[in-house]
C-alpha cells in the first residue's frame, strides 16, 4: 500500500515537471526567439527559424539607424523619465507612508482608505481631461506631466505603508527626538535608510512601470525628438520598416533586453516585492 | 510617548504633498474629462459650447462603442479565467509540502519574466511572430502542418486568440506569486489537522485553502479587472491601431484614442468615452470588493465544515 502510494505521487510529479516545463517553453521562446532574430540577418531571418544567435547585430543597427530610428535618443529619453519617475514615486510614497505609519492624526484611517479604493479606480480613463489641462497650463509635450503625477501613487504608498510597517522602530524615532533632531531629519537621517531594501523594490517597479508605459506618452508627447522607446517601437511598425526583419527584432529587443538584465539582477527584490503589496488586508 | 502624542500634526505635513499632487494631478483631470464629455469641444476649437448628454446619446447610438465594451469585457474574461486557473493550479503544486516540487524560484523567476517587458515591444514582437512571411508560419508550413502560409493578421478569431495569449502570458506568473504568497501565509498546523482527520487533497483546497485565499483572490480579480478595462497596448499595436480585423480586437481605450486622434480631434466626444468605461469599471470593481469581503462569521462557519 505505502509502495502504491508514493509511486502514484512520483507519477503526479513526474506529469507536473513536464507541464511546468511545457510553460516554461511558451515563456522563454519568443523573448529567446526575439533576441536571436535580433542578432540575424533579414536573409537568414527568412530562410528559417533559429534558436542560435548569428553575427548580424551591428549591421541591424547600421540599418536601424539609417532609417531615420534614433534609438540612442529614444533610450537616453526613456531613461531620463523612468528615472526621474523613480526617485519622485520612491521618495513621497515613503514621505507619505511614513506619515500614515509614524503618526496619529485625524483623519489618518479616511485617508488610508482613500487611498486603498484609488488602487482599484482606473485613473487612465481621465487622460483626456489630463492632457488638456497640461495643453492650457503649457506641460503639453513636456516630461513634466508624465513624472509629476507619480507624486500621488496609491499602490506605491500601499506598499510602502506595508513595507513600513514591517520594519517600523519607534524606540529610534524617539531616540531622534531626544537627540534634538527634527521630525523631517528623522525620516531622512533615520528611517530611511533603515527601509533602502524597500525603497529599492519600490524603485524597481516604479523604473520598469515607467519605461514600458505607452499610452500616457504617446497621448502627451509630440515632438519627435522626445519620442520614448515605446513610441519609438511603435514606428517600427511603420512601412519604412517593411523588409527589415533584423533591424524590427533588434529595435524591440534593445528596448526590452534592459529590463531582462535589471530582472535578473534583482529578481530575489521583485519577486518577493510583488506580493509585500498585496497580501495582507 | 508623550513627545508622540505632541508631534501628532506632523503627520498632515507628511502626507500633504500626496494630497496636493493627487487634486492637481488625480482628482482635477476626472473632473476636466467629466466636464469635457459634456461639451463639443476640439482640438481646434478650445472653447467647446455645452450640449449636454448629447455625446452619451450619440455613444449609445454607436454600434462600434457597443462591439467595443463587448470585446474589452470578453477579450478581458477569456485571459483572466485560464490566467487564475493555471495560477491556482501552479501554486498549488509549488506550495504542496507532499509534492515537495523542485526548484520553485527557478520556475517562479522564469514565468514572471514576461510582465516586466515592455508590451508595446511585445505586440510588435507577436505581430512580426505571426506576420505572412514570419517564423510560426515558416514553422507550420515546414513541418507539412499547413498545405500553405495563413494570413493570421487578417483572421478576427486568431487575432482575438492572440490578443487573450498574450495577456495570460503576460500575467499568469504575477497572479501565481500572489496566490503562492497567500497560501504560504496558511498555518500548515491547519492541513496536518484535515490530514489526520482523513481529508484528500482535494477537500483540503476546497475547505481551507480556498476561504483563506479569498483576500488575495479580491485583489487579483479586481486589480486585473481595472487593468482589462484599460487595455490598450496590446490591441492597439498587434494589428493596425483601429481594432482590426473588423473591429475584432477594439477596445475601450482604442476607440478612445481613436476619437482624440480624429481629423478634428473630439476631445468631447473622447471623454465620453472615458467617463462610460470609468463609471463602469469603478462600480463593478467597488461592486465586487464589496459584495465578496471577508465576513468573519462565514469564514469560520467555511473552515468548520
Amino acid at each position: 500500500m505505502k509502495k502504491n502510494y508514493t509511486l502514484s505521487t512520483n507519477i503526479y510529479r513526474l506529469l507536473i515537471y513536464i507541464v511546468l516545463a511545457v510553460i516554461l517553453v511558451i515563456t522563454i521562446v519568443p523573448v529567446w526567439l526575439m533576441i536571436a532574430n535580433a542578432t540575424r540577418s533579414t536573409i537568414e531571418i527568412q530562410q528559417g527559424i533559429s534558436m542560435l544567435p548569428s553575427k548580424y547585430l551591428i549591421s541591424n543597427y547600421k540599418i536601424l539607424l539609417s532609417k531615420g530610428l534614433d534609438l540612442p535618443r529614444g533610450f537616453f529619453n526613456s531613461f531620463i523619465i523612468s528615472s526621474l519617475t523613480t526617485i519622485v514615486a520612491v521618495y513621497f510614497s515613503m514621505l507619505t507612508a511614513y506619515g500614515i505609519v509614524v503618526y496619529d492624526f485625524k483623519g489618518k484611517k479616511v485617508l488610508y482608505n482613500f487611498i486603498l479604493v484609488l488602487v482599484m479606480i482606473p485613473m487612465q480613463l481621465s487622460i483626456i481631461g489630463f492632457y488638456q489641462y497640461m495643453v492650457k497650463i503649457g506641460l503639453d509635450d513636456s516630461y513634466a506631466a508624465l513624472i509629476l503625477p507619480s507624486i500621488a501613487s496609491a499602490g506605491s504608498v500601499f506598499f510602502a505603508k506595508q513595507y513600513l510597517e514591517s520594519i517600523m522602530l519607534h524606540e529610534l524615532i524617539d531616540a531622534g527626538r531626544i537627540d534634538g533632531a527634527s521630525e523631517l531629519g528623522i525620516f531622512h537621517r533615520i528611517m530611511f535608510p533603515i527601509a533602502v531594501p524597500g525603497a529599492f523594490t519600490l524603485g524597481i517597479f516604479a523604473f520598469v512601470a515607467a519605461w514600458n508605459n505607452f499610452f500616457n506618452a504617446f497621448i502627451l508627447i509630440t515632438s519627435r525628438d522626445k519620442y520614448t522607446l515605446p513610441m519609438l517601437v511603435q514606428t517600427l511598425r511603420g512601412d519604412v520598416y517593411r523588409h527589415e526583419y533584423g533591424a524590427i527584432y533588434l529595435g524591440l529587443a534593445a528596448s526590452v533586453v534592459p529590463i531582462i538584465i535589471i530582472y535578473f539582477l534583482f529578481s530575489r527584490y521583485i519577486v518577493n516585492g510583488i506580493s509585500l503589496g498585496a497580501v495582507k488586508e | 510617548m508623550a513627545s508622540k502624542v505632541r508631534k501628532n500634526y506632523y503627520g498632515y505635513f507628511f502626507v500633504a504633498p500626496f494630497i496636493i499632487g493627487f487634486l492637481i494631478f488625480g482628482l482635477y483631470p476626472v473632473y476636466n474629462t467629466i466636464a469635457l464629455s459634456f461639451t463639443d469641444t476640439t482640438l481646434m476649437k478650445a472653447h467647446g459650447s455645452f450640449i449636454g448628454l448629447r455625446n452619451f446619446e450619440r455613444l449609445f447610438a454607436d454600434s462600434t462603442f457597443l462591439t467595443a465594451i463587448k470585446n474589452t469585457w470578453a477579450l478581458w474574461l477569456m485571459n483572466f479565467i485560464p490566467q487564475i486557473g493555471i495560477a491556482l493550479l501552479l501554486s498549488v503544486w509549488f506550495t504542496s509540502t507532499r509534492l515537495k516540487i523542485k526548484g520553485g524560484g527557478f520556475w517562479r523567476m522564469f514565468f514572471y519574466l514576461p510582465n516586466l517587458m515592455m508590451p508595446s515591444a511585445i505586440a510588435a514582437l507577436f505581430f512580426s511572430l505571426f506576420s505572412f512571411y514570419g517564423p510560426v508560419n515558416q514553422f507550420l508550413v515546414r513541418a507539412d502542418l499547413l498545405p500553405q502560409a495563413i494570413d493570421f493578421i487578417r483572421s478576427p478569431s486568431v487575432m482575438r486568440g492572440l490578443v487573450v495569449f498574450i495577456q495570460w502570458w503576460m500575467w499568469f506568473g504575477q497572479t501565481t506569486i500572489l496566490l503562492m504568497a497567500g497560501m504560504t501565509s496558511i498555518s500548515v498546523a491547519v492541513y496536518e489537522a484535515a490530514t489526520i482527520d482523513g481529508a484528500s487533497m482535494w477537500q483540503m483546497f476546497k475547505y481551507i485553502t480556498l476561504p483563506l485565499i479569498k483576500p488575495v483572490m479580491i485583489y487579483v480579480l479586481v486589480t486585473s479587472l481595472v487593468g482589462g478595462m484599460q487595455m490598450f497596448d496590446i490591441p492597439f499595436l498587434l494589428t493596425d491601431g483601429r481594432g482590426s480585423p473588423a473591429n475584432s480586437i477594439l477596445t475601450n481605450n482604442i476607440l478612445m484614442y481613436m476619437k482624440f486622434r480624429s481629423s478634428q480631434g473630439h476631445i468631447g466626444a473622447a471623454s465620453s468615452v472615458g467617463v462610460v468605461v470609468f463609471i463602469m469599471t469603478t462600480f463593478v470593481a467597488l461592486l465586487i470588493f464589496y459584495l465578496l469581503r471577508e465576513k468573519p462569521v462565514e469564514k469560520y462557519k467555511e473552515i468548520k465544515q
